[in-house]
């Protein structure tokens, strides 16, 4: 066999070879994905309950609680992190096994103004903090963070609301929840600061 | 001089005839136009153009359209879409609010922002509108708790929410919650 060949055979084969093993890291690397997404997805065993919006003693207007409420429903239901999203009083929810009950409470409401927001730019934000609280069925905390939704610029005010709902969802799906009806406190209850009271900013 | 006297009677009483068809004529639409307004008597009373924000059932957010209270049921009538409703029955609260908002939309703030010298802002500072708002609290067919809010024009709200009473909303059920809320909510939009 001449050398050129030879060569030519050595190449063929590495060609070959390396044809035969991309696919097989390729497709390892894949199951790999789908494992750890499998272990980060570990609490989807859980449904959530969301309680109406709790306004304590802050004057929150009633159409803000339920622009609140409705959308951290639609934002929990996004995330695909739980198996069901009920509402309160849904009764179908006393059925479900691994149940937890979302709270929210108001902390610090500053009513803002878009016309100001328009006029000024600087000033009329529309800023809305709460006390998030998961709970399991038999009264434990899973999860209690403050968070906090604004409207700096351009939107109307409810959009502060809708930037709070997302807020929290993202937190939730964000922290590791316990496995099933072991259910330990994670993170300990927030402090209200003057200005940003919670962990998490919009 | 007969033929003519013939004729100018007969125009007279031409005149008379068409003036007096015109007459019934204008009698006519005004009563078609009365009888369309409250088509169905006291069923149709209240029809009010309102801007659904969020939460009524099988209806997109923000669309413009007709709120309607007819036979035992809240409607919302998209403009050129079929209508999605609600029955009173189930609705547990209405609460009034006011929100002053921007005018013009989108074209609008390009419109402002595409002004020289801050003249935008200038613009801003007078294009605003005062709107009512109205929150409806309802339960669906498993219990669980859901709310719609509308925006209406000044003084609107209060119309669909005292319809609804007479249609026999039972509002305010539960916590005394609500109605704190709703005065705290008015006395916070008159800042």
């Amino acid at each position: 066999m001449k050398p050129s060949k030879r060569k030519l055979s050595i190449c063929l084969g590495a060609i070959v070879a390396v044809a035969v093993a991309i696919p097989a890291w390729v497709s390892g690397q894949t199951i790999a994905q789908g494992a750890s997404k499998g272990s980060s997805a570990s609490n989807t065993q859980w449904s959530i309950q969301v309680e109406t919006v709790e306004p304590g003693e802050i004057p929150f207007a009633y159409s803000f609680q339920i622009a609140t409420y409705e959308s951290l429903v639609e934002e929990l239901n996004k995330t695909h992190h739980f198996n069901s999203v009920f509402r309160e009083g849904d009764r179908k929810a006393g059925d479900v096994p691994n149940l937890l009950v979302l709270k929210t409470t108001v902390v610090k409401y500053t009513a803002g103004s878009e016309t100001r927001r328009e006029v000024t730019t600087f000033s009329g934000a529309t800023k809305v903090w709460v006390r998030t609280q998961l709970f399991t069925r038999d009264g434990k905390i899973v999860l209690d963070r403050t968070l906090d939704g604004k409207v700096r610029f351009f939107g109307s005010n409810l959009r502060a609301t809708h930037n709070l709902a997302r807020n929290v969802a993202k937190m939730i799906e964000q922290s590791p929840l316990p496995a099933s009806d072991q259910a330990v406190t994670i993170t300990a209850p927030a402090k209200l600061n003057a200005d940003s009271p919670g962990e998490g900013h919009s | 001089m007969v033929p003519q006297e013939q004729f100018a009677q007969r125009s007279l009483s031409r005149r008379a005839v068409l003036s007096l068809c015109a007459f019934l004529l204008c009698c006519s639409i005004g009563a078609w136009t009365q009888s369309a307004a409250f088509a169905g008597g006291p069923a149709s009373a209240l029809r009010i153009r309102a801007t659904h924000l969020m939460g009524f059932p099988n209806t997109k957010s923000n669309c413009n359209g007709t709120l309607l209270v007819k036979e035992d049921t809240l409607r919302f009538r998209q403009d050129g879409k079929s209508d999605a409703e609600l029955k009173i029955p189930s609705i547990q609260g209405a609460f009034l609010g006011g929100e002053s908002k921007q005018v013009g939309g989108v074209p609008m703030k390009v419109g402002k922002a595409a002004t020289p010298f801050g003249g935008g802002r200038v613009i801003s500072l007078f294009a605003h509108k005062k709107y009512d708002t109205l929150t409806v609290e309802y339960v669906d067919n498993d219990g669980g708790v859901h709310g719609a809010i509308f925006q209406l024009s000044k003084g609107e709200a209060e119309l669909v929410r005292s319809e609804l009473v007479a249609q026999g909303a039972s509002l305010n059920v539960g916590s005394g919650k609500p109605a704190q809320a709703g005065s705290a909510e008015v006395s916070n939009e008159t800042k």
